[in-house]
């Protein structure tokens, strides 16, 4: 009786192999269903990257009309016009199309910019005012524009305050209230730290290919962080972006070895005038 | 995937219903525990371990519902911790990943179906072992 279901040693160890061989092929099956699942666009089949899609139009130009009500817009084209080249510089040299980045200049003292959902770029005139030279606006414009590129702004936005809200924000079912603090979030507050070095980094490759040396915008990372013990409540943009000191020196192993103009950026005439312009 | 024979000894009423309750107790937590696929197994081998030293025939069917637990627990978990990176990290929703989940959701339901049978057909009378799971629960479980 027992016999029956013991094993001798040839017995088990044809047992172990049928045991595994059953095994395999199930792993394999398991594998195969998934290969052939993972053939079918499942993104494009339920629609998930449109639905995002329109959600961010609408988020985003919901966050656009909410901050233009709140804050002047500066429409001079002394101002507008310089910045606007100098993302259009960027842009060409990294093949990112310049036409659904959305330039809009705040007149406001914070040392402050952020990127809005579908590619809103908000620049606040006090941080125009505390790059020392043209490359260090460079570098920032840049780092806004790695946020949009890497999809950031619409990750953080989901994770942080959650789709369905979202989409009740784009269907005009939103509550003001929460409107009005989820944009005062994205602008007050940093991505995590992964994300934000993933930013600064992408942003010292946009300068490279652009031509510009991505050093000043470093030592912007790092004057700033010190001004910011002096100035706690004018710098969002380094008080919201922790550990800059850490951040300008990942800068700055990420460029060593890389062919850039070394010397600093000649600041062009228009620079000055914007400069001049913005006080 | 299923193999149906008789048992080589006749097990007894109480025997056939604890070793279908083995069954029910995995069926009970996944109903329970779907986003957590270590439940199942937990409660699985709490109720393994109240019946360790049963007859054979229970014995024997605790062990292959414990295996039947704990061969799908690395899909499950690859699935668990995927969905968690996507709410938590950078990580986004792809095709791969609906793909896999899809194919979890259909091998889990498969050991479902799977597992109703098997307590059904268990409490009647009949041994049951499952592809893979049977053979090693031969290797393992001995008849003292």
């Amino acid at each position: 009786m027992v016999g029956h279901w013991r094993f001798n040693e040839p017995n088990l160890q044809r047992q172990m192999k049928k045991i595994l061989l059953e095994l395999l092929l199930s792993v394999l099956l398991i594998a195969a269903v998934w290969f052939g699942l993972s053939r079918v666009d499942w993104m494009k089949l339920f629609d998930i990257e449109q639905a995002t899609q329109n959600t961010e139009e609408k988020v985003g130009d919901l966050f656009w009309k909410l901050l233009k009500s709140s804050e002047t817009e500066i429409s001079s084209d002394s101002i507008v016009a310089p910045v606007d080249s100098m993302l259009t510089r960027i842009c060409t040299a990294n093949s990112i199309n310049r036409k659904k980045v959305k330039l809009h200049l705040l007149r406001k003292d914070e040392i402050n910019a952020f990127a809005l959902p579908n590619n809103h770029l908000v620049i606040y005139s006090g941080l125009i005012a505390a790059c020392e030279n043209e490359a260090e606006l460079y570098g920032v414009i840049g780092h806004e524009l790695a946020h949009m590129e890497k999809n950031h702004v619409m990750n953080k936005l989901i994770k942080e305050v959650g789709l369905s809200v979202l989409i009740s924000m784009s269907t005009g079912n939103g509550n003001a209230e929460v409107i009005k603090e989820t944009l005062k979030h994205l602008s007050s507050t940093a991505y995590d730290r992964s994300l934000e070095t993933e930013a600064d980094l992408t942003a010292a490759d946009y300068l490279i290919n652009a031509g510009i040396n991505p050093e000043p915008f470093a030592n912007f990372l790092y004057r700033l962080a010190d001004e910011t013990k002096n100035l706690p409540n004018q710098i969002y943009w380094i008080s919201t972006h922790p550990e800059s000191k850490e951040r300008a020196e990942k800068i700055i192993e990420q460029i060593k070895g890389k062919d850039f103009p070394k010397a600093d950026l000649k600041d062009s005439l228009r620079f000055e005038v914007l400069k001049e312009s913005i006080k | 995937m299923i193999t149906t024979s008789d048992f080589h000894y006749q097990p007894s009423e109480h025997e056939l219903e604890k070793a279908s309750n083995s069954y029910l107790m995995s069926l009970i937590a996944i109903m329970g525990g779907l986003p957590l696929p270590i439940i199942n197994l937990i409660a699985t081998f709490v109720f393994y371990l109240g019946n360790r030293k049963g007859t054979y025939f229970v014995r024997w069917h605790c062990i292959q519902a414990l295996f039947s637990q704990l061969f799908l627990l690395p899909f499950n978990s690859v699935g668990f911790w995927w969905t968690i990176s996507i709410i938590f990290t950078p990580e986004t929703i792809t095709s791969n990943y609906i793909a896999y989940m899809i194919t979890i959701f259909i091998f889990n339901l498969i050991e479902f179906i799977g597992t109703i049978y098997t307590a059904v057909v268990t409490r009647k009378g009949q041994h049951i072992e499952w592809w893979v799971i049977g053979g090693l629960t031969n290797l393992i479980c001995k008849d003292k």
